[in-house]
């Protein structure tokens, strides 16, 4: 799979990076991971996974039944492991161009720039 | 079984029953866990998720997984020609046939065929601004109005651009409502600059070219446009080929209808004989508009149904090489 990833496929390999997890779980990490702006639902979750498995970056744990419903427990490849450790690189390089910019222009005196020069 | 869960299984339908065998338990569990235990319903932002899970899992079983991403493909290919279309046509609104020709017009301008043309410029803005829903909305109501300005206009008495103008641009407009909300910058440029260069290219060509008539104009105009969109989309499809990529191919195909319905004039006058230039009757082009439009949309599902049979072998199972992954479980065998 190709970085830059897409928000959805970064957080949901960020949430599996801590411990396997199922598909629930999964969904209320992503939220607290994206500070609730990301709502995945089941059948966009399970296609995201399906995609992940088959690219090998993620793989299937264990299955438990708990109140009588099935959980399949998911967690990160080691493929997946050096995926999300290379795009929080390229992300982190990103950030920190951004925040070195950031602070020069901040540091910088304002400049009032004119068409013709000041009369 | 509560209501609920009888609910979501019968829109598990969506998938197909292998996957539902192995999976459904899986994804019924999680809507259940994640809803309101007073709910009796799924609500539909649910139901549209299932359906939408179902369909993409459908086109994976068949290994057309490029598939939705070479429709948002097409559907940025089709927003742009739509936009080239409305700046052509916009221009050509504003040089209405002289008043001793004694034709019809609407105000200022030729026809009401500007109210469309100015709801498809203000979409064309919203990709560049706001993608995502608003330029959906936007498309989608553009795409009324198109229709609404096709029925609406004989019913008032006002003239009104001819069919061959209108109805490839409403099925442009709905291949392009598919375009994707994430589209670089780039690319949601690209409906902007159409747009002015369609402008630009009726300002050149002035009233000489047109002379304040739609007719003539679109029988020129048409197809060559849709031979130039066929001729992009062939290139894209053998470019992303040479690197495995089907996207572009699928995109050829989901843009077949559009490009027909642009080209009908020609393909009429193919039916009707070519002697010379071809002037299709029109109860001909009718009928070849009629063909193209009820027969294109079952290219997209065919060429599936094609794929998927390819992508088997004798007794039924996908083929994969050694080094593919389980379709389901992602075990490399």
């Amino acid at each position: 799979m190709d970085t830059p990833l897409r928000e959805p496929t970064f957080l949901i390999l960020t949430a599996l990076a801590r411990e396997p997890m199922h598909g629930y779980a999964i969904i209320g990490e992503v939220a607290a991971l994206s500070d609730g702006r990301l709502s995945l639902r089941p059948g966009t979750l399970y296609g995201a996974l399906d995609r992940l498995t088959d690219a090998g970056l993620v793989e299937l744990d264990r299955e438990e039944t708990v109140d009588g419903r099935l959980r399949r427990y998911y967690r990160l490849s080691p493929s997946g492991d050096a995926t999300l450790a290379a795009e929080t690189e390229r992300l982190r390089r990103n950030v920190e161009a951004a925040t070195a910019r950031l602070r020069a222009r901040s540091a910088r005196p304002l400049v009032l720039r004119t068409a013709g020069g000041l009369a | 079984m509560s209501a609920l869960e009888r609910r979501y299984r019968h829109l598990l339908r969506a998938y197909p029953a292998d996957y539902r065998h192995d999976r459904g338990d899986e994804i019924v569990g999680t809507y259940l866990d994640l809803a309101d235990p007073r709910r009796r319903w799924p609500s539909p932002a649910d139901a549209a998720d299932l359906v939408r899970g179902g369909l993409r899992q459908r086109l994976r079983a068949a290994g057309a997984t490029d598939l939705i991403p070479g429709v948002r493909l097409a559907a940025l290919l089709a927003l742009t020609t739509a936009a080239f279309l409305a700046g052509f046509w916009a221009l050509v609104e504003q040089n209405p046939p002289p008043a001793e020709a004694g034709l019809p017009v609407f105000g200022p301008f030729t026809s009401t065929g500007i109210v469309a043309w100015l709801t498809w410029l203000v979409a064309v803005a919203l990709v560049l601004v706001a993608p995502g829903r608003p330029t959906r909305v936007a498309v989608a109501g553009a795409v009324l109005v198109t229709g609404a300005v096709l029925l609406v206009s004989p019913v008032a008495g006002l003239p009104r651009p001819p069919l061959l103008v209108l109805v490839p641009q409403v099925a442009l407009g709905v291949l392009a409502l598919a375009v994707d909300a994430h589209l670089p910058l780039a690319a949601r440029t690209l409906p902007t600059i159409a747009a002015t260069i369609g402008g630009t290219f009726a300002a050149t060509a002035g009233n000489k070219l047109y002379w304040g008539s739609y007719r003539w104009t679109s029988e020129q105009l048409l197809p060559a446009v849709g031979a130039v969109l066929l001729g992009v989309a062939l290139l894209l499809a053998a470019g992303l080929a040479m690197r495995r990529d089907w996207r572009g191919s699928w995109a050829a195909v989901a843009l077949l209808t559009p490009i027909g319905l642009l080209s009908v004039h020609i393909l009429a006058g193919a039916v009707d004989g070519l002697s010379g230039a071809p002037r299709p009757t029109y109860p001909t082009m009718v009928g070849a508009a009629l063909a193209v439009g009820l027969l294109g949309p079952l290219v997209l599902p065919a060429a599936v149904a094609l794929h998927r049979r390819r992508q088997r072998d004798g007794a039924g199972q996908l083929r994969t090489t050694p080094a593919d992954p389980c379709p389901t479980c992602g075990a490399r065998r």
